[in-house]
């Protein structure tokens, strides 16, 4: 499984930035006291865009990586010579209905009767 | 003019959008004018091109990684079992590219014939290549190798593919080849990530989803004496509700798909076509908002093989008149190519049931039914 989305919070603080931005270039132009200080609100503005889109692109990128994909791989053993079930994790050369040594309840042949993966409960 | 010109790059004292009479903030409304017009009209489509082509490039950057990993473990598992001293690497790196022409199908007539000699051929070249780079592995575990080899096939093809288009849209400039890429990634990169799961499943040797089929036949003929009908299929009369049932799959726990067709084609011609019903079991990709695990009954050859095994099925069936029926669980295209999950295996005891009532219902006793089991066996004994 690979996570292809960005992380919210960093698209939150990005939009949150280019709102401050365009309030900034809104007030540089409609409130009159604040016109002397046009250049420093709109170098300030632009900063905050800038930053915005480094936000953006920078914090979603850093989620580009695969996740491990550990699987919970189950193996089950039943008898066929009574009703035993017992359930083990997945080891490598196992195979359903591979005969796996004797019962340890009745001493009949047991075997492999399943092998399912369960999905893994995320914490 | 001097004080204009200087006055219109340093708008002091006017805001970004000035609003008074003279001259310069007149000038400096008409720039903002004809800047955003060009942004629109001009720049446009670069700069649509430019967030396409970023989300195709970042996407074959992911393409080509999961290509190298799957090499890698494609070689990993075939170095287990070389000869030592022998170039791996090379050899597989090589082979990674192997191709396979369709036959021509402008002339119809006996293209299943051809199709079959060539897929014949292209496992035939696998088996060989697996036995002289491997050749210290067994049957199941060549057979493994081979499904490890054709996943990282398929990841490799589909990254030169990727790559291949954003090139071409780099070298064209052409809009129309990234917006076709990039709308189709996001299921190119579901299937790839199938791949390279599956792939993982395939060096452990456990039981994929596809593997519904086997594993049902296999929960039949469990411990009855068994035969081996075709290529790599096997069959055990099973007596159920006093009508007898040959029940064939793959021979497992080797990842093999077998020839269920030949082997379906094989058995009713030895009993001269007095067979009562044949029932097929498989694996049938889903529909989104569909469960995974569901069973669902109906007719015709259920196996997705590329054409020449169901066409020797529907045509021996056909021949002799005998009924069809198809027996599917529902799974997606990762679901069938990874670890079998529990909804799957619960899927198979239904589906036994499901099946002797249908022999109870639809046969009379005495009679003679074919179970196939389609699908890939590995991890699946019998
Ligand atoms: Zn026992």
């Amino acid at each position: 499984m690979m996570q292809r989305e960005r992380q919210p919070k960093f698209a939150m603080i990005s939009i949150l930035l280019t709102l401050g931005a365009f309030i900034l270039f809104v007030l540089a132009t409609i409130v009159d006291p604040l016109s002397n200080y046009s250049n420093v609100l709109m170098i300030a503005g632009l900063a905050l865009l800038a930053a915005s889109w480094g936000i953006y692109f920078i914090g979603g990128r850093s989620l580009q990586r695969a996740e491990i994909s550990t699987e919970n791989v189950i193996t089950v053993i039943g008898c066929r010579g009574c009703d035993i079930r017992e359930e083990r994790p997945f080891s490598e050369g196992d195979y359903v209905f591979k005969e796996v040594g004797p019962c340890k309840k009745c001493s009949g042949i047991s075997y492999i009767r399943a092998i399912y993966s369960i999905p893994i409960k995320k914490d | 003019m001097n004080i204009v010109v200087v006055n219109m790059v340093i708008p002091v004292g006017q805001g970004l959008f000035p609003t008074g009479n003279d001259l310069s903030s007149i000038i400096l409304n008409i720039l903002w004018v004809v800047f955003f017009f060009s942004m629109i009209l001009l720049f446009n489509q670069r700069l649509q091109i430019w967030t396409y082509q970023r989300n195709v490039e970042k996407a074959t950057i992911k393409l080509q990684m999961l290509a190298d990993k799957s090499r890698e473990e494609a070689l990993k598992s075939v170095q287990k079992y070389a000869q030592e001293n022998t170039d791996v690497r090379s050899q597989v790196t090589a082979f990674l590219d192997f191709f396979t022409i369709e036959p021509v199908d402008r002339d119809p007539f006996g293209v299943l014939n051809r199709l079959e000699h060539l897929l014949d051929n292209r496992r035939d070249r696998f088996k060989a290549f697996v036995a002289q780079i491997a050749p210290k592995a067994g049957k199941a575990e060549a057979a493994n190798t081979e499904d490890i080899l054709e996943a990282a096939m398929a990841l490799n093809f589909i990254f030169k593919v990727v790559r291949h288009y954003l090139i071409l849209g780099k070298k064209t400039k052409s809009l129309m080849i990234f917006v076709q890429l990039d709308m189709q990634l996001p299921l190119i990169m579901k299937m790839a990530e199938a791949y390279f799961n599956a792939q993982k499943t395939f060096s452990a040797g456990k039981p994929i989803g596809d593997g519904l089929g086997p594993l049902v036949a296999s929960k039949l003929m469990y411990g009855l004496p068994k035969r081996i009908i075709a290529e790599d299929i096997v069959c055990s009369e099973v007596d159920i509700s006093n009508r007898k049932a040959y029940v064939l799959k793959a021979e497992g726990p080797g990842g093999l798909l077998g020839k269920p067709g030949e082997a379906v084609k094989r058995l009713v011609e030895e009993m001269s076509g007095k067979v009562a019903r044949i029932f097929m079991v498989d694996a049938s990709s889903k529909l989104e908002g569909e469960n995974t695990g569901e069973v669902v009954e109906g007719v015709g050859a259920a196996i997705g093989d590329p054409g020449p095994e169901k066409y020797k099925i529907e045509e021996v069936a056909t021949k002799y008149k005998i009924p069809l029926d198809a027996i599917v669980c529902k799974m997606d295209l990762e679901e069938a190519l990874t670890t079998m999950k529990k909804e799957i295996v619960e899927a198979s005891d239904i589906i036994i049931e499901k099946i002797k009532k249908a022999i109870v219902e639809r046969t009379k006793e005495g009679d003679v039914v074919i179970i196939a089991g389609i699908g890939n066996t590995i991890g699946i004994g019998q």
